[in-house]
């Protein structure tokens, strides 16, 4: 009986048990349509409210840059006609490292390369007796060491030597004197100008020795000439002598007289002749003898008369011959004259054409050495102590540290070698094109990296006027932004450029953007919280905007700064993300 | 009938119980990272990628907000290569994470990078058009210290604890604190890692992988666990592989053949022990939430 109770009992705490499990979820499960209302009606939106505050704005344009000291320059070694060949570096600077005037900046072959301030790159040996620019640089470094190079007047000089030599003794370096080459080429200098002016001292002698053939050859000329006259007047005195009045010659006119004579008594002997034998032959008493007589004397007779013709025509054919004889004797008189004349006066020409060729000649050899002689000065004015152009460098901003080294030691001392740059810290950075317009050069630039804790001060040192410039792409412009301001290392480091390209004169109202809004007017306007909790709208006149913040003027209500303003709502999505 | 009584009663309430409880844990469930909707998914995405690129305009630097079918073949691209399928992948290169890691930023890797994918060509193209000291930064500001923590890579592992600069900045305005945990897991692998069911398989897991030397108690552990290694040994993935000691080479080397073992186990002892149980499981729950 008492198990049965028992059992009783636990069936009706586990019927109890169960009635009140299924009606706690029977409750839990099972909601009124109230409920179900209440659970999914919207809740009621509260505002975000944020204060109005008193603060500046400034409308920036952000961009990076990478820091650097001022512009690379890159040093090269240029070789220097002193020396045979490049030397090998045998010293080389570490990057970074500082270079000071008159420092050397490497070691070559047992030679120093010094360092001193100019903007003139060195080009050339220099050596005394030079002058330019290079060499005023030169003269201004070595007075700022504290080396007298004299007056600085780009001339150099005995006094520069001299302080050249003061300036590598100081350092320990042996200056650089004439080299064997150079003495060599004096000495030949020397040499060949000996020879120029013993040719010159010949050729002046020539020249003084073709004048006396000058007038050697005018006074044989002229004797010549005249000899030739007085034949050629000798001539003519002949010729005039055996010539009649009408020129016919005397001679001639002699042997035609006795020729006619003698023919003219040759026929009249012939006639007589003719006469005593025409008597005998008409004499019959005459014998048959005397008429042979008569004829052979008729017969010489006419002989007689044709030979005294033939001498007489062979006498004027003589004279006539002999005139002519005369004649030509006469024309080559003449031609005599003439010929001495020509002969003369070529004979006077050859001799000054000697004469010219003796002086140009003279000139010349004086004139080379005079050349050779200013050249043997030069040379000596230049043995002095000298700056190979591979000892030296002008860098234009010193001191200069060391930015990249890209000899070796051990490679040739030639071409480029290094470059260093100036202490003046500058950000290479870029523009877009829509921000490039706002930035102007002196801006004011606010530098940081939050990852490295950087933070200085630059401004503005310049904006390409063109995009694409100095290593930037097309679509942005090169900035460039001078370091004023820095405690950190900025060199090679990526850093942030905030350039304030508008701001507000000084602290003005602000709300952020999100608590304005636009009225069906076309007002702006803003939702602000007065003391007893009421919203209530202000129309503002917005102004800048910057950073999220507006800056905004109440037209029509008050706004002070600590009043709420809204930004929005809160909602249940909201709330559980927050 | 004490027996049939006590069953009876906590089968009621076990049954009362199941359906709120049940509904409770699955709602807001996706099936994408993180356990969001696909809507969601790419709301996320959006929002985090329209935030680190003003955040990175903040620092100075351009970025392009990536689109989500960028991010999302960022994420398709993770221990993936054309040509070669998932269990060969994971054969030859572990997780891609030391087996392919080179040293250069994402944007610069040549081959396999599902970081350089995922940020987009134009972004590449920005980065590579930066001078060599602001790429360091650029990373920095977009990736902090962990270069291989981009965006897409961190969501498909559904990791956002090695993310750093603009990115975690973006994705901590986007994602709740605990989703920027490395322990967090989404609702749904949560649940079903509750199961007793999926319980016994995690300790049939790390049973086995102890006997093949790898202390690990649950397969997501393992990748993660490559990447701290890796990232301690290269500084978040900033030491080239050029410019290596002989001594970081060699722990690259170990870690490398480490991680090709260690993903090929994994892989093997996740078809074959976990996935079964867990798509049991996610049928269930799925089934249950359609009810």
């Amino acid at each position: 009986m008492e198990g049965k109770r028992t059992v009783a009992l636990a069936g009706a705490l586990a019927a109890a048990a169960v009635i009140a499990v299924g009606a706690w979820v029977a409750g839990s499960r099972i909601e009124s349509p109230a409920d179900a209302a209440a659970r999914t009606a919207p809740p009621m939106p509260s505002p975000i409210l944020v204060p109005v505050e008193q603060r500046v704005l400034s409308s920036n344009v952000i961009t990076r840059g990478t820091g650097r000291f001022g512009l690379p320059q890159r040093i090269s070694i240029v070789p220097s006609g002193l020396k045979a060949g490049p030397g090998l570096i045998a010293t080389l600077p570490l990057r970074n490292a500082r270079l000071e005037e008159g420092a050397v900046m490497l070691t070559a072959s047992g030679r120093p390369l010094f360092v001193l301030q100019g903007r003139a790159p060195a080009y050339r040996d220099l050596t005394p007796g030079i002058s330019g620019d290079d060499v005023r640089q030169l003269e201004e470094g070595l007075r700022r060491l504290g080396f007298n190079p004299g007056p600085v007047d780009g001339i150099y000089d005995q006094q520069t030597s001299a302080a050249v030599a003061r300036w590598y003794a100081s350092r320990k370096w042996e200056p650089f004197g004439p080299t064997r080459d150079q003495l060599a080429a004096l000495y030949a200098l020397e040499r060949d100008w000996g020879d120029a002016d013993k040719a010159r001292l010949t050729a002046a002698a020539a020249a003084a020795a073709a004048a006396l053939a000058v007038a050697s050859a005018r006074a044989t000329a002229e004797h010549n000439l005249r000899a030739a006259a007085a034949d050629l007047a000798a001539k003519k005195a002949d010729w005039r002598r055996l010539t009649s009045e009408n020129g016919t010659p005397l001679a001639v006119e002699s042997e035609r007289a006795k020729a006619e004579y003698a023919d003219t008594a040759a026929a009249a002997d012939v006639a007589a002749q003719v006469a005593d034998r025409a008597l005998i032959v008409l004499d019959p008493r005459q014998p048959e003898t005397a008429r042979a007589a008569a004829d052979a004397k008729l017969a010489v007779a006419r002989a007689a008369a044709e030979k005294i013709k033939l001498e007489g025509r062979l006498a004027i054919l003589a004279a006539e011959r002999e005139a002519r004889l005369a004649a030509e004797q006469l024309a080559l008189a003449e031609a005599a004259v003439r010929s001495a004349r020509l002969e003369g006066e070529k004979v006077v020409q050859a001799a000054l054409d000697g004469q010219k060729v003796a002086e140009l000649d003279a000139r010349l050899t004086a004139a080379r050495a005079g050349r050779l002689g200013a050249d043997l000065d030069a040379a000596r004015r230049k043995l002095g102590i000298q700056v190979p152009v591979d000892e030296l460098v002008f860098i234009p901003g010193l001191p200069a540290r060391v930015e990249e080294v890209t000899a070796v030691v051990g490679a040739a001392a030639s071409g480029p070698v290094l470059s260093v740059t100036d202490y003046q810290l500058a950000v290479d950075s870029a523009l877009a094109l829509d921000a490039a317009p706002l930035v102007r050069t002196g801006m004011p630039v606010a530098i940081d990296e939050q990852a490295l804790g950087i933070r200085a001060k630059g401004i503005v040192e310049q904006v390409a006027a063109t995009p694409g410039t100095r290593g930037v792409d097309g679509y942005h412009f090169y900035l460039e932004v001078r370091v004023l301001e820095s405690q950190a290392k900025l060199e090679g480091v990526s850093l942030r450029l905030t350039i304030p390209v508008e701001s507000t004169k000084g602290a003005v109202l602000a709300v952020p953007t999100s608590a304005l809004s636009l009225a069906a007017d076309g007002t702006s306007r803003v939702q602000v919280q007065r003391s007893n909790g009421a919203l209530e709208y202000v129309v503002v006149k917005p102004g800048l905007a910057a950073d999220g913040y507006a800056e905004v003027t109440p037209v029509d209500g008050t706004l002070a700064p600590g009043q709420l303003v809204v930004v929005g709502y809160k909602t249940p999505e909201n709330r559980d993300r927050q | 009938m004490n027996t049939a009584i006590r069953a009876g009663v906590t089968l009621s309430v076990l049954v009362c119980l199941a359906g709120p409880a049940g509904a409770q844990a699955l709602a807001g469930m996706g099936t994408e990272e993180f356990g969001l909707s696909p809507k969601q998914l790419v709301e996320a995405i959006e929002k985090v990628e329209g935030l680190i690129a003003k955040c990175m305009r903040e620092q100075g630097f351009e970025y392009v907000a990536v689109d989500y079918q960028t991010v999302r073949k960022g994420m398709d691209a993770d221990k993936s290569m054309p040509g070669v399928s998932e269990k060969e992948f994971i054969r030859k290169f572990g997780y891609g994470l030391a087996t392919t890691y080179t040293g250069e930023p994402p944007q610069l890797a040549m081959g396999y990078s599902p970081g350089r994918v995922g940020l987009g060509k134009k972004n590449v193209e920005i980065f590579k058009g930066l001078a060599p000291a602001d790429r360091v930064a650029y990373n920095r500001a977009l990736l902090g210290e962990n270069a291989g923590a981009t965006f897409a890579v961190s969501l498909e592992i559904e990791n956002f604890s090695l993310t750093g600069g603009c990115t975690r900045k973006a994705v901590a305005q986007v994602f709740k604190p605990e989703q920027m945990l490395a322990t967090y897991y989404n609702p749904k692998d949560a649940q079903i890692n509750k199961d007793p069911r999926m319980k016994a398989a995690l300790r049939q897991y790390a049973a086995e992988m102890r006997k093949s030397g790898f202390a690990y108690d649950h397969p997501d552990e393992v990748e993660h666990d490559i990447r701290k290694r890796l990232a301690a040994l290269t500084n978040g993935g900033t030491i080239l592989v050029d410019q290596m000691t002989p001594a970081q080479l060699a722990g690259l080397k170990d870690l490398q053949n480490y991680e090709r073992r260690v993903a090929v186990k994994n892989f093997q002892l996740t078809e074959d022990v976990i996935d079964p149980v867990a798509d049991k499981i996610e049928r269930e729950m799925f089934a249950r939430r359609s009810q």
